[in-house]
């Protein structure tokens, strides 16, 4: 075959795709509320739910600091204010950080390692699905007698077993069944991830040619995999005990309730890392882009994800230090915690030495990658402080912990999301966004996020406790000021919204490599075709390639025998010639 | 793309092609994907019953009054026949699987029926055993763990049975295994799986006493 | 050029160096009073590790703002960067460092801990010996009763009670913790120190104040709906006060306390709250021998 041929070939393929396209029923906006199996459109759907839940929890988070501006206990009953809190804290979690992490990875995930879609396009459906459920289950709380739960999204016995209602359904109840249900799809997820990850990758696409944010998805749904049974063990027992009596946890009568701790620590905690690693994934990702070099030390940084993920499973009893933990957990348990920190801090200086002599375009997304990583490195150092137990002992329960947790979730795991959409968005909707207005989203999150959290430290030190409905007048000041940084919080997301809505309508067009990124999703057209590829392409280099001008994939020197009677068949009724000598 | 590269291209094509022809078959091979899923969602849902194992023997080694009163200790022995039909059922759902590799489908239905019916065995003489009991869920964590422990397995062991005969129905379907053996690999799987439990369990709630 | 760039770097380094003991030496201010001989320690662990961290922070982000200011593309400069994939020195560096680091903080944490000695819950169960040393040295035992919500203290010795905490100072007092419900929290931020209490325990727990004032005990685990309430006075006093109170106390006849919990949930029960949402009822207010 010549040349000329192959062109023409490949010209006809793509003609031919395009018309697929165009019969392909419910490429519009409605396809988004079907049944979908696509990767992509499932993708979609779980970020514009969970970002809808984001606001939810937001309104609760707003009420929740907006009581605590004055000392005393004057907005909301105080039953209210603990329904606030728990559910806040469930909605921020199960609903918003858990589910748009695991739209962002299926959209990502197949297309990165150059898979036409998931493993199980049909059982993704279904784990999106009951997300929905979840959040009805969760949601139904605040209707039926009682309230919703107030026990804390720890639900620790015997507060969250003591059913002040007496009814059978009651806000508790509706809590651990949405927690059961949302495990349920979680693990569908996890074992969708694990087996396409493993056995759906293109040729030539290597382990260690697997961008990072394959790589942080693969070690967080790991973790999903054996963390969340032991929480669902654990909900299991709770709910008999809520529900018919029995008394595993419920000191009174023999059972032990710091057994519940473990149970639900031995997963929350590395549910935090479920969280983080795709945002390490995300930067990983974002850095070199925007820098224009490759990501430094990418071997290193794929394995300590695999590291920070058996970690992980090693260190729950952290918080647990005031409990009634013997004194040589507490000891394993801080060394444990500490040891996590070398293999973040790898991640951290690997980003510094990408981004250090690099050809720096300040971009939204890269904008958010860089707030969320100065957020993050303050969070990891009162982290350390955390696991030290002596400190923990005085800071334990107070707003040091609420400060820091907001530093991780707020200010690198929302931020990095953010970053990602922006990143992102000309590939999934094949527009631009408004540059302007998302570098003012920036400024407003980077600084609300600081002007909320940063006063809790302080609030935390002088030993003002989370959870608290009203406080001593003396700690009203740094409370005030993380109550304004809350409202601004709020505020910062208009500008998002209005950009992404009227940017997915009517932006500019972009075209499939707005970034001159280097990656397999960067070569497919914006918004991806629906099985992604013409054809699986064959991988031959490592990700982040810049400045090496190596390509990516094989440029099609060669053609399969199948493709190429399928394309006589096809082209012959459109008279094109094919010199196949 | 200049003429050059083109050029060079016949002694290459021909491995690169059969590399990708081989790829291609792994990552289209839609049955090992789901028997990878399905060992992958077992070992996680193994977990679960390690949670459990874990929160027992916390009990049995802290609790006080481990037994309720009036309670002196679990019956062995109606168990123990229960526990040795149970584990002869994996041997008879192998056979079942060996049958059906064969093409024997009589023999692979006899066998599976067997293994239903030795699962069901299994069912029954826990109910009987359930009834006989002289505690209850709720008597303390001693009657929580035990019921949740052989609760839990009990599900899994019925829908065993139930996977089997939906398996014996669908090898009654023309052509059921034109795609492949997943369905009742997996069955089978499953099937070890929950035998292996019962094992562990066994040995923590009536040997260990 | 070489040795320009090392001594700029050596500056920078001398510079993080010391505002990062400046900022560790600062660090003392954040936190409360310290009212007990287990603060000072706490205290020195953390402006320790202040120090340590402030250094990496302002390490990281100083690199980072530098990078941001020199290293900007120009406005039509599209090419890439230089094509460094990593260097092996500094992977090994930057492996080895923090790994020595954390055996540092985790071995000095250790210590720290160890002369606290506040015991953990498990320890009265395998240390007779610590037991009969307590005794031996007279150290003041209390008991602290918790309950849905309200704090009683109970001086065995003399057979009082009373909601509001006292202790002589500079000596070591041995509490015993005990809840009637649910898991509440022992916490005293001047004292830095924090217990939970787990019902159907007795928790041992032990420090010396060293500071004469009146300070805030609160619950430091969520019990649920009246949890901010559950507060108690603690006053430290010298010996001499502190046994005149004691006598002061004895002499008092037991009468109902003031609970702001019960209070609210009275009030409630007059004035319903429109959300209807129920909650446990509070333990009827303490009967003690003293209270304000």
């Amino acid at each position: 075959m010549k040349i000329d041929d192959f062109k023409k070939i490949n010209i006809e393929v793509e003609r031919l795709h395009y018309d697929r396209l165009e019969k392909e029923p419910g490429r519009d906006w409605k396809r988004y509320f079907t049944f979908s199996t696509d990767h992509k459109v499932i993708g979609i759907q779980y970020l514009v739910t969970a970002f809808f839940f984001f606001l939810v929890g937001g309104i609760f988070a707003m009420i929740i600091r907006a009581e605590l501006i004055t000392p005393a206990s004057d907005l909301v009953d105080r039953t209210v204010y603990n329904g606030m809190f728990t559910m806040h804290g469930t909605i921020m979690l199960f609903l918003w950080t858990f589910p748009s992490l695991v739209g962002l990875a299926n959209y990502l995930v197949p297309i990165q390692i150059g898979a036409e879609d998931m493993a199980f396009p049909r059982l993704n459906a279904a784990a999106f699905w009951l997300v929905p459920v979840v959040a009805i289950l969760t949601i139904a709380g605040f209707f039926v007698p009682g309230g919703s739960a107030q026990a804390g999204w720890w639900s620790y016995p015997p507060v969250s077993t003591q059913n002040p209602t007496g009814f059978l359904i009651n806000g508790q109840f509706l809590w651990i069944l949405a927690i059961f249900v949302s495990g349920i799809s979680s693990i569908m997820g996890a074992v969708n991830f694990v087996t396409t990850i493993f056995r759906m990758r293109a040729p030539g696409m290597t382990l260690f040619r697997m961008p990072i944010f394959v790589w942080t998805v693969l070690s967080a749904q790991i973790i999903q995999l054996f963390g969340l049974p032991a929480l669902t063990a654990g909900s299991v027992m709770l709910m008999c005990d809520l529900t018919v009596g029995t008394t595993f946890f419920d000191p009174a009568l023999g059972g032990d309730a710091v057994l519940f701790q473990h149970f639900f620590w031995f997963y929350s905690h590395p549910a935090v890392y479920v969280i983080i690693l795709p945002i390490f994934g995300i930067f990983s990702e974002i850095f070199p882009v925007y820098s224009r070099k490759p990501l430094f030390g990418y071997h290193v940084v794929a394995i300590s994800s695999i590291i920070i993920a058996a970690v992980s499973a090693l260190v729950w009893v952290h918080h647990m230090y005031a409990s009634g933990t013997a004194n040589w957990m507490r000891l394993v348990f801080m060394i444990s915690t500490m040891c996590v920190s070398v293999p973040t801090g790898i991640k951290v200086f690997a980003w510094l030495g990408t981004i250090w002599r690099g050809k720096l375009r300040f971009n939204t997304a890269m904008l958010f990658a860089l707030g969320g990583l100065v957020m993050f490195v303050f969070a990891g150092i009162t982290g350390i402080m955390l696991a030290a137990v002596p400190i923990d002992i005085h800071v334990n329960n107070t707003y040091f912990v609420v400060g820091h947790f907001h530093y991780v979730l707020y200010g690198t795991v929302t931020m990095g999301m953010f970053a990602a959409i922006y990143h992102w968005f000309p590939k999934m909707t094949g527009r631009m966004y408004n540059e302007g207005w998302g570098q003012i989203h920036f400024w407003l999150t980077f600084l609300g996020t600081n002007l909320n959290f940063f006063p809790m430290h302080s609030l935390g030190l002088h030993g003002m406790l989370r959870r608290v409905a009203s406080y001593a007048p003396e700690y009203m000041f740094s409370n005030v000021l993380a109550s304004l940084g809350g409202f601004l919080l709020g505020m910062s997301t208009l500008p998002f919204i209005f950009n992404i809505i009227i940017s997915w309508i009517d932006g500019e067009k972009a075209g499939n490599n707005p970034w001159r990124a280097i990656g397999l999703e960067w070569l497919v057209a914006s918004p991806p075709p629906i099985e992604n590829f013409d054809e699986i392409p064959i991988v031959i280099s490592e990700p982040y390639g810049y400045g090496k001008s190596e390509p990516l994939t094989l440029d099609r020197p060669f053609i399969e025998v199948e493709t190429i009677e399928k394309i006589t068949l096809a082209t012959t009724d459109n008279q094109v010639e094919i010199n196949n000598n | 793309m200049n003429n050059d590269s083109i050029a060079q291209q016949p002694e290459f094509l021909p491995d690169i092609n059969t590399f990708y022809q081989n790829s291609l078959h792994k990552i289209h091979d839609h049955e090992g994907h789901s028997m990878f899923g399905f060992i992958v969602f077992l070992l996680s849902e193994s977990i679960i019953f390690l949670s459990f194992f874990a929160g027992y023997i916390v009990y049995k080694t802290n609790t006080v009054d481990w037994l309720p009163p009036g309670v002196s200790g679990l019956e062995v022995k109606e168990p123990l026949i229960n526990t040795v039909i149970l584990i002869s059922s994996s041997f008879v759902i192998y056979l079942a699987e060996r049958e059906l590799h064969r093409n024997n489908l009589p023999g692979f239905r006899f066998y599976l029926i067997a293994t239903m019916a030795m699962g069901s065995y299994f069912l029954y003489g826990q109910a009987i055993e359930w009834n006989s009991l002289e505690f209850g869920f709720t008597s303390g964590v001693f009657g929580g763990t035990f019921y949740l422990l052989t609760g839990f397995h009990g599900l899994h062991v019925f829908t065993g049975v139930l996977l089997q005969g939906i398996m014996l129905s669908r090898s009654f379907i023309p052509g059921n295994y034109d795609t492949g053996h997943f369905g009742i690999n997996a069955t089978s799987l499953f099937w070890h799986f929950v035998d292996v439990i019962w094992i562990i369990l066994f040995v923590l709630i009536y040997v260990w006493q | 050029m070489k040795i320009r760039n090392i001594l700029i770097i050596l500056g920078a380094v001398a510079l993080n160096t010391f505002v990062s003991l400046y900022i560790g030496e600062s660090a003392y201010n954040w936190l409360p009073v310290q009212a007990a001989a287990e603060s000072l320690l706490v205290d020195r662990l953390f402006s320790f590790l202040v120090t340590l961290g402030a250094f990496i922070f302002l390490g990281v982000t100083g690199t980072l703002i530098y990078s941001m200011i020199f290293h900007r593309a120009a406005e039509y400069d599209l090419s890439d960067g230089p094509a460094i994939e990593g260097n092996l020195t500094l992977e090994i560096v930057w492996t080895v460092i923090p790994i020595l680091l954390v055996f540092w903080i985790a071995g000095y944490s250790y210590q720290v801990y160890v002369k606290m000695a506040i015991r953990g819950p498990m320890e009265h169960a395998h240390s007779h010996q610590m037991e009969a040393v307590s005794v031996a040295e007279n150290r003041e035992k209390i008991e602290v009763i918790s309950k849905q919500w309200a704090w009683v203290f109970r001086y065995p010795d003399r057979n009082i009670t009373s909601t509001e905490l006292h202790l002589p100072v500079d000596r070591r007092v041995h509490l015993a913790l005990t809840s009637e419900d649910v898991i509440h929290g022992f916490y005293i931020p001047a004292f830095r120190v924090k217990q939970d209490i787990i019902p159907n325990h007795k928790i041992d727990f032990e420090f010396t104040p060293i500071r004469e004032g009146n300070y805030r005990l609160t619950d430091s685990q969520y019990s649920g709906t009246f949890f901010a309430t559950m507060a108690a006075n603690v006053v430290v006093e010298s010996a001499e006060d502190y046994q005149n109170w004691l006598e002061d106390a004895a002499k008092r006849k037991p009468s109902a306390a003031y609970n702001q919990a019960a209070f609210e949930y009275n009030q409630e029960l007059q004035h319903p709250h429109a959300s209807g949402w129920q909650t446990i009822a509070p333990a009827s207010p303490p009967v003690v021998n003293y209270h304000n």
